[in-house]
């Protein structure tokens, strides 16, 4: 008898959840790398704008560290509430590719954004280019080290922050094929982090070691350019060395403006989750979208942090709501 | 003389291994035994080799602490969020040391009293802080402190001040493990617990000061890693509790109780910031690094077994 009062009432209370997800159509679930990184709350932050604007709920999910098997978890039960469409980042490009088709095949609009998915069956990835990213790091590396020797010529490494991850392995590239176009700069060395500020730190140092006459520096990731940043504050290396890094966070910028990291490659995080939640939400309402969308790049030095065309990109909270960065 | 080698501690391989990779590193290349190489090798071990004398106290007493990783995550963010917010730097490190002797109290209780065993608890500590950490932080960077929060690990005293912490820590605790009735009592307890509870010992009271050194010194940790990097980020010091077993193991300590010290746990440390160090200047893949560390660690625990065996076998 008391077993069956149970049944009854879990029956209505799964009824009731029925209920709730009937609702469902007004939320736009976005689904992160990793909830636990400063890159990611930016793309949770622009989504939440959207979400406002288009007066819809925006359900903000995601592992804490990148975790494919996790992040695929969470996509299935995601879809199983039936949203009005799925803005995601792909942690890992092969993984998540069949999951991504899926949700597609079940009628629910998958906007991808940042990385890619080894999959088609999507409907817009909204994304930095970031093989050009990496190239701009290239010039940037070029740039100063020009500035300061008067030539461009002598070492350089770079530092991945992750194996494995389609997003860095672009950057990577970008930044192998930027540091040919210079034929007397020589790539000497590549070490691979664990994400990990101290990791990177320590990296950086032991770099430096290896080569003393190593001139600049591609990290990343944010991760990497904090480690990296303090490093070179560390040694005190600011004035001669040039380090480039990805990405804008607390860390990073503080080096930037210490002097200890000559260039940042930023990219629009904001407009990611921005673009992602308006792009599904058109996609829901049946709109045709652009399969594939810029969000662009952008070099910022000392010299031009504080034009307020980089001031939003920088700091999440001077965020003013602009066109496309680059585009 | 076989005999001889036979009752040598494991630490007096593990040094001697050590000792000999430098050589041959100074050998092998010339960047290895210069000044800024062995400050930085002297910094970049320095909060692994504090993290690591912690969870060695803890298994001294046949316990393990997983969550340390995550205190110093936590302990960090709660430290930078208070100097970020105008507090006075000693107040903030106190109030941070305070929150670690806490969460160590925590621990202990849930072990000695609710009898919980310390894997399961500690585990559980692992997700509980580094969840803490993400919330006070709002998942973001912590930025934007006061200089002064730098100038303690970026700063020298004749050698890194990061290593004089370490020595300060490792000779203090020593002193409680080898010159103490309670440092005794740990190694008793973790040879045989309940022989030690039949002689009239507190054994709470052991498992609580066992617990409170470990999070205290990942607190302490947290403070020194947010000095060294100027910031807190609530996903840093990822894993630091298997770093942190691993040069405890390496270092001699046994994870079934009653052995361990500090001089091993330190080695242990030193030890693993050698390795990779090396793997840079010598340009191993990162990946081989990983491998070559993990099988170090299989062949010491190997070796301590078959001398133990040796030894009672003889």
């Amino acid at each position: 008898m008391t077993r069956k009062t149970i049944l009854a009432a879990s029956l209505a209370a799964f009824t009731l959840l029925g209920a709730g997800a009937a609702q469902a159509e007004d939320t736009i679930a976005v689904i992160v790398k990793a909830t636990t990184s400063e890159y990611w709350q930016w793309v949770f932050k622009g989504a939440e704008d959207a979400g406002k604007q288009l007066g819809i709920k925006v359900d903000k999910l995601g592992t804490p560290k990148d975790d494919a098997a996790g992040q695929i978890a969470v996509l299935e039960s995601a879809a199983g509430s039936k949203p009005a469409a799925i803005v995601i980042s792909p942690t890992i490009f092969e993984a998540l590719g069949d999951p991504i088709a899926a949700v597609t095949d079940a009628g629910i609009p998958v906007i991808v954004i940042d990385s890619g998915a080894k999959t088609d069956k999507y409907a817009a990835f909204l994304t930095t280019n970031n093989e050009a990213g990496g190239k701009a790091a290239a010039d940037a590396v070029a740039q100063c080290i020009k500035e300061r020797t008067g030539k461009v010529a002598g070492k350089v490494g770079y530092l991945t922050a992750m194996a494995g991850h389609e997003s860095l392995d672009s950057r990577d590239k970008g930044f192998i094929d930027g540091i040919k176009a210079y034929p007397d700069l020589q790539l000497v060395g590549n070490r691979v982090a664990n994400n990990e500020e101290a990791e990177g730190m320590s990296l950086t140092a032991d770099m430096i070691t290896k080569d003393p006459d190593l001139v600049g520096l591609f990290a990343d990731n944010a991760q990497m350019g904090t480690g990296a940043g303090a490093s070179i504050a560390e040694q005190k290396l600011g004035s001669k060395f040039c380090l480039v890094a990805f990405d804008s966070d607390a860390g990073e910028v503080e080096h930037l403006k210490d002097g200890s990291i000559y260039a940042l490659v930023i990219q629009d995080p904001y407009m990611m989750g921005f673009g992602g939640v308006w792009y599904g939400y058109a996609a829901a309402h049946g709109a045709r979208l652009p399969k594939n969308v810029d969000t662009g790049v952008g070099t910022v030095t000392k010299a031009n942090m504080d034009d307020p065309k980089y001031a939003g990109l920088l700091d999440v909270k001077k965020r003013a709501l602009s066109p496309y960065l680059g585009n | 003389m076989r005999s001889l080698l036979r009752r040598l501690p494991i630490e007096t391989y593990v040094i001697s291994f050590t000792v000999a990779l430098w050589i041959a590193l100074s050998l092998a290349t010339p960047n290895f035994l210069t000044e800024s190489n062995i400050s930085n090798m002297m910094r970049q071990t320095s909060i692994a080799a504090i993290v690591a004398i912690g969870v060695m106290c803890t298994i001294v007493i046949a316990g393990i602490d997983l969550s340390v990783g995550s205190v110093v995550a936590f302990c960090g963010v709660l430290f930078a969020q208070m100097c970020a917010h105008g507090l006075a730097l000693p107040l903030a490190a106190l109030i941070t040391l305070a929150a670690g002797l806490l969460v160590g109290a925590t621990n202990a209780f849930a072990i000695g009293r609710l009898g919980i065993p310390a894997f399961i608890v500690t585990l559980a500590g692992l997700q509980v802080y580094r969840g803490l950490a993400l919330l006070l932080s709002g998942g973001m960077t912590v930025g934007g402190l006061p200089p002064s929060v730098k100038d303690f690990a970026r700063g020298t005293t004749i050698l890194p001040n990061l290593f004089w912490a370490m020595l300060a820590v490792g000779v203090a605790v020593h002193y409680l493990l080898r010159y103490t009735r309670t440092g005794r009592y740990l190694y008793a307890m973790g040879s045989n617990a309940e022989a030690t509870r039949r002689q009239g010992i507190n054994t709470f009271r052991i498992t609580m000061v066992a617990y409170v050194l470990s999070s205290s010194l990942a607190a302490l940790a947290g403070i020194l890693l947010v000095s060294r990097l100027s910031i807190a980020s609530p996903s840093m010091a990822n894993a630091y509790e298997l770093q942190a077993i691993a040069a405890a193991v390496v270092g001699g300590a046994s994870l079934f109780g009653g052995r361990g010290t500090v001089l091993g746990a330190v080695v242990g440390a030193v030890l693993f910031t050698t390795m990779s160090n090396a793997a840079v200047l010598l340009s191993v893949d990162p990946f081989w690094e990983m491998v070559l560390e993990g099988l170090l660690i299989a062949l010491v625990v190997y070796l301590d077994n078959l001398q133990k065996r040796r030894q009672s076998g003889g």
